[in-house]
């Protein structure tokens, strides 16, 4: 009898062997709607060229060390990559990226056309906006800044223009709201999470993280300590439990209405307008990133599409990433709920009239005022110690000066610049 | 063996595979563990002594025991370790208390109802992600029921996971949430099996039932305890959906655990070489501290 | 049982208290997933908690099931978690018996059973890299049968073990008695030792079970489309960069554990008397 089973267990198991049928073109997405996008993209490209599209979604978080694996192990499991804009230089600097620019060619073409965003081109060149493209942009994101409009006027601010302002309602809602209201929230998790609320008020206070030629590290500098007192001060007037938030705790206290001000990705936007998620329709505010000594200036964050070195169908795949880019299809792609990067879309008239896109001109402003995350191959390593050193000066296990020195030598460390 | 060729190859078959029996019945487990374990062995050592670049066409250079060194200058390494020591302690010992208690309580007031103990399993039954992701909202300073229940008892709200000296300490109490069922079913079914005599004898001796619990159930009980303590230190040592999505290793590094600190620098510093070291520290670790477990609780025969 | 004396009332209702309390313990959470999967999400957030969903919906159901692929992720991790369950039964139940009545020269039956456990050991998260390598070059990389060999191979260790310490427990005179009667080992293995075994395969079982059902970190980076993405990773899924479907997590987990409890109430009856013959003599 246990003979027979085994048999039985041996077919089943062959039988489950059947090989991958691979498609035409592979290509990696996170999940969410930036891979649900580019999907249904690749279903309608199906139907119209023939050609078929595989779309492999991981979790975001997972996304990274999927194409990273492929890309050091040369495995032609993906043939499009879609990227954070971040990871960019580790991919092309460790030759996992295709160079663009024969493939432009051939297609008698320059490079993309001027329609596209200028700072959304610009990430996709590694170098930064000087070397050759190595992907296109597909999703436009960069943070904007959301307030509750009529909170802020209760208390005396009546539309924010720098954090000052900001501070100044957040502090005045905050002491009004008696533990259970606040003024300001923000990500505070270890990591992508701090970092990423960080960087734009670092950035408003004219500080950077490397000197215009890569020298220098200059974390703890003058520049670096003012953005950190106000980033300390922004804490002090936020809930208790920060350090352990990430984009949707904070959207979340937003749209619940327990806070009155948030930096947050453009997504939250739908949330908010929606009254199944949403208790404050029609009450959230945007602009772009107030300013501190310096204009503000938000963090970029855009899905780009790239080709794999070791990927099998390197034409096709550029045949399909130009079609998605297209004016056409990048307005498709906007309907489905993913921010563009061509201005035509931005201001075309039949969009920005709809309420659900009523913040493309805020956005559009945002991206052009944006700065990308120091481009360096190994970001996520500086991403994660910075993100440790942010994570205890909020924690307060650690001064803000300690954690601006610690940043600085870990930074130091990891690029061996000194 | 009724194949036509004859009883005789049939026999000749049957004696072959009765001689060879205890050869035979270990090999597949034996060949499946090997195969899966051999080439990921050879891989994590030749990684660990060697500079693995995330560029593919730059060739392996020898690193010697460079990766092992910065083991001992590697801050992370060091929060990383110390956090896991803490976690595992601290977690399997409250699963393991709470796990004996509850089965000494049910062993001796409710002995027929199957279906509590399989409703008390319950925890262990969910997905891990999803898990994480429910006491993320429990603890949720806002919106969280824990901090509504607080409110209600009149005692301070807590930012929980989000509070550096309660992290750790959430972290711990979700995991046992989930694994006390483990040691809880073990206990239980030890319990179960113990023998009537010993008992009687001491209970014609006047023993209390602290006594009889300390000098038999406990005596009777050290091999199930020693397996099952054995089995969640084994796992508690790799945790990592937990962390990975209720902390994220923060705030300021309290939770970051070894096995989280491995997968990044595996995957997102995209330095195999030097996660291999700290996976073959950790093996060596566990292995050492597994056999002079097993020789201390006697197991091995 | 003599040494269980009658207890007098207020220490039984102590008893009850502290195991009321028990319950409620581990049952809240559960009920708490399976109260947002029907709640709006703007009633997850609300302040005060709903107690109970006042609004209840089946939108997050649809969202999971019927928008996105999650039966078929958890067709996949049915036919991954049957498939590995029986392989390491079987497998563990030869080896196990193996340990458990063969003598081997020297020490090597302690060398054996203690490399077997040992195995369970490596820390999983760098061995997915050659196991990724492997696979890759085998054309393996996002099949079902990839994550079935390493799922076996993680449940093996465990699976052997407790059946070894189950058959250690069993009198050998049984089978000693068949092989008489004329019956060979192998005979004896299949037609004595096994059947009684029953409850050790049940509760083994119950614990491979588990422990492929919910497995995470293999899957995240053996398993890519459809085609063998099993339910965990669909779930973390639905954690995106922005945005965390709170209600859709909660339907799927909840439904998750379904099967699993279902499969623990057809086997309970062997299920405690199954562990503790696996596990007292270790």
């Amino acid at each position: 009898m246990v003979r027979k089973f085994l048999f039985s267990v041996v077919f089943a198991l062959s039988s489950l062997m059947a090989t991958n049928a691979w498609a035409d073109i592979t290509v990696l997405v996170p999940s969410g709607s930036e891979g649900d996008g580019l999907r249904a993209a690749a279903a309608d490209y199906a139907k119209l060229k023939g050609t078929k599209v595989e779309i492999v979604q991981a979790p975001y978080s997972n996304v990274f060390e999927q194409a990273a694996n492929a890309g050091q192990t040369k495995s032609g499991t993906f043939d499009i990559v879609l990227m954070d804009d971040p990871w960019i230089p580790f991919f092309a600097e460790n030759a996992h990226l295709e160079d663009l620019t024969p493939y432009f060619k051939k297609a008698g073409l320059e490079g993309p056309d001027s329609d596209f965003l200028s700072k959304s081109l610009a990430v996709c060149r590694n170098p930064y906006n000087k070397g050759p493209y190595v992907c296109l942009p597909y999703v436009g994101n960069a943070q904007m800044f959301f307030y509750d409009a009529a909170k802020f006027k209760e208390a005396g601010v009546e539309a924010p223009k720098t954090w000052d302002d900001v501070l100044k309602a957040a502090k005045a809602l905050s002491e009004k709201g008696g533990g259970r209201y606040f003024g300001y929230v923000f990500r505070g998790g270890q990591g992508n999470p701090v970092v990423a609320d960080f960087m734009p008020i670092f950035w408003s206070y004219g500080a950077d993280m490397f000197n215009g030629d890569r020298t220098k590290v200059t974390i703890d500098t003058p520049a670096g300590a003012a953005a950190m007192k106000t980033f300390m001060a922004l804490r002090d007037v936020s809930p208790k439990g920060v350090e352990s938030y990430n984009a949707n705790e904070v959207g979340q206290a937003l749209a619940a209405g327990t806070a009155a001000s948030s930096i947050n990705w453009p997504n939250w936007v739908a949330t908010f307008e929606d009254p199944s998620q949403s208790k404050m329709v029609g009450k959230i505010s945007y602009s772009p990133i107030p300013a501190g000594t310096k204009p503000g200036s938000s963090e970029i964050g855009h899905w780009t599409m790239g080709i794999m070195a070791a990927a099998k169908n390197k034409q096709e795949a550029f045949d399909f990433m130009l079609w998605a880019t297209s004016p056409e299809q990048m307005k498709i792609s906007a309907q489905r709920g993913n921010p563009p990067v061509r201005k035509s879309i931005f201001t075309d008239p039949s969009l920005t009239s709809q309420e659900k896109f009523r913040h493309y001109p805020v956005l559009m402003q945002a991206i052009e005022a944006s700065t990308p995350r120091p481009r360096h191959p190994k970001w996520p390593e500086i991403e994660n110690a910075f993100g440790i050193e942010l994570s205890k000066a909020v924690a307060g296990t650690e001064t803000p000066e300690e954690a601006l020195k610690r940043s600085q030598a870990a930074v130091e460390e990891i690029t061996g610049i000194k | 063996m009724t194949v036509s060729i004859g009883a005789k190859f049939g026999n000749s078959f049957e004696r072959w595979f009765e001689r060879h029996l205890r050869v035979l019945m270990l090999a597949p487990a034996m060949l499946v563990l090997l195969t899966l374990t051999i080439f990921p062995s050879i891989y994590m050592i030749v990684a660990a002594a060697t500079r693995i670049s995330p560029n593919p066409d730059l060739p392996w250079q020898f690193a010697g025991a460079d990766n092992f060194l910065r083991l001992l200058t590697d801050e992370q390494f060091h929060v990383g370790l110390w956090n896991t020591l803490l976690f595992t302690v601290f977690a399997v010992g409250a699963e393991f208390l709470l796990g004996l208690g509850l089965a000494l309580l049910l062993d001796r007031y409710i002995r027929r109802l199957n279906f509590l103990k399989t409703i008390l399993m319950l925890p262990m039954m969910l997905p891990p992600v999803a898990v994480a992701i429910t006491w993320k909202l429990i603890y949720e300073p806002q919106f969280g029921v824990l901090n509504e229940i607080m409110f209600r008892l009149g005692l301070p709200l807590q930012a929980w996971a989000g509070d550096v000296r309660l992290a750790m300490f959430s972290v711990i109490v979700a995991d046992v949430w989930q694994w006390t069922p483990f040691m809880f079913l073990l206990m239980l079914a030890g319990l179960a099996s113990l023998p009537d005599e010993p008992y009687e004898a001491a209970a014609i001796d006047g023993a209390s039932a602290w006594r009889q619990f300390w000098d038999l159930t406990l005596p009777f009980l050290k091999p199930v305890i020693a397996i099952a303590l054995l089995l969640r230190i084994m796992d508690a040592l790799r945790l990592f959906d937990l962390v990975f999505i209720l902390t994220g290793g923060g705030p300021a590094d309290r939770t970051k655990t070894l096995s989280l600190y491995i997968y990044q620098v595996a995957y997102r510093f995209a330095d195999p070489s030097y996660a291999a070291a700290i996976s073959l520290f950790v093996l060596f670790t566990t292995v050492a501290f597994s056999t002079w477990f097993i020789k201390r609780m006697r197991l091995a025969d | 049982m003599a040494h269980r004396r009658k207890s007098i009332g207020i220490q039984r209702i102590a008893a009850y208290a502290t195991i009321a309390v028990a319950l409620v313990v581990t049952l809240f959470p559960v009920y708490w997933i399976a109260a947002n999967s029907f709640k709006y999400d703007i009633d997850i957030f609300s302040i005060p908690p709903q107690w109970v969903p006042a609004n209840p919906t089946s939108k997050h159901y649809h969202a999971a099931f019927v928008e996105r692929p999650f039966l078929i992720y958890a067709l996949n991790s049915l036919i991954i978690a049957v498939s590995t369950t029986l392989v390491s039964v079987v497998f563990g139940s030869l080896a196990g018996y193996a340990l458990a009545r063969f003598q081997y020269p020297g020490r090597w039956r302690y060398q054996i059973s203690f490399w077997i456990l040992s195995t369970r050991m490596m820390p999983p998260i760098v061995t997915i890299i050659p196991l990724y390598i492997a696979f890759n070059h085998l054309g393996m990389l996002n099949t079902k049968p990839a994550v079935i060999i390493a799922y076996t191979a993680f449940n093996l260790p465990f699976a052997t073990w407790m059946m070894k310490s189950y058959f250690q427990d069993l009198p050998v005179e049984l089978e000693e008695a068949a092989m008489v009667d004329g019956d060979t080992r192998w005979g004896a293995f299949l037609h004595v030792a096994l059947p009684l075994a029953r409850p050790g395969l049940a509760a083994t079982a119950i614990f491979c079970l588990i422990i492929s059902w919910n497995e995470f970190l293999l899957a995240l980076i053996l398993t890519l489309t459809e085609r063998s993405q099993t339910l965990p990773i669909g779930i973390a899924g639905r954690v995106t960069q922005y945005n965390t479907y709170w209600g859709e997590i909660s339907a799927a987990g909840f439904t998750a554990c379904i099967p699993i409890m279902l499969f623990a109430f057809v086997v309970q009856k062997h299920l405690v008397r199954g562990i503790s013959f696996g596990a007292v003599k270790g």
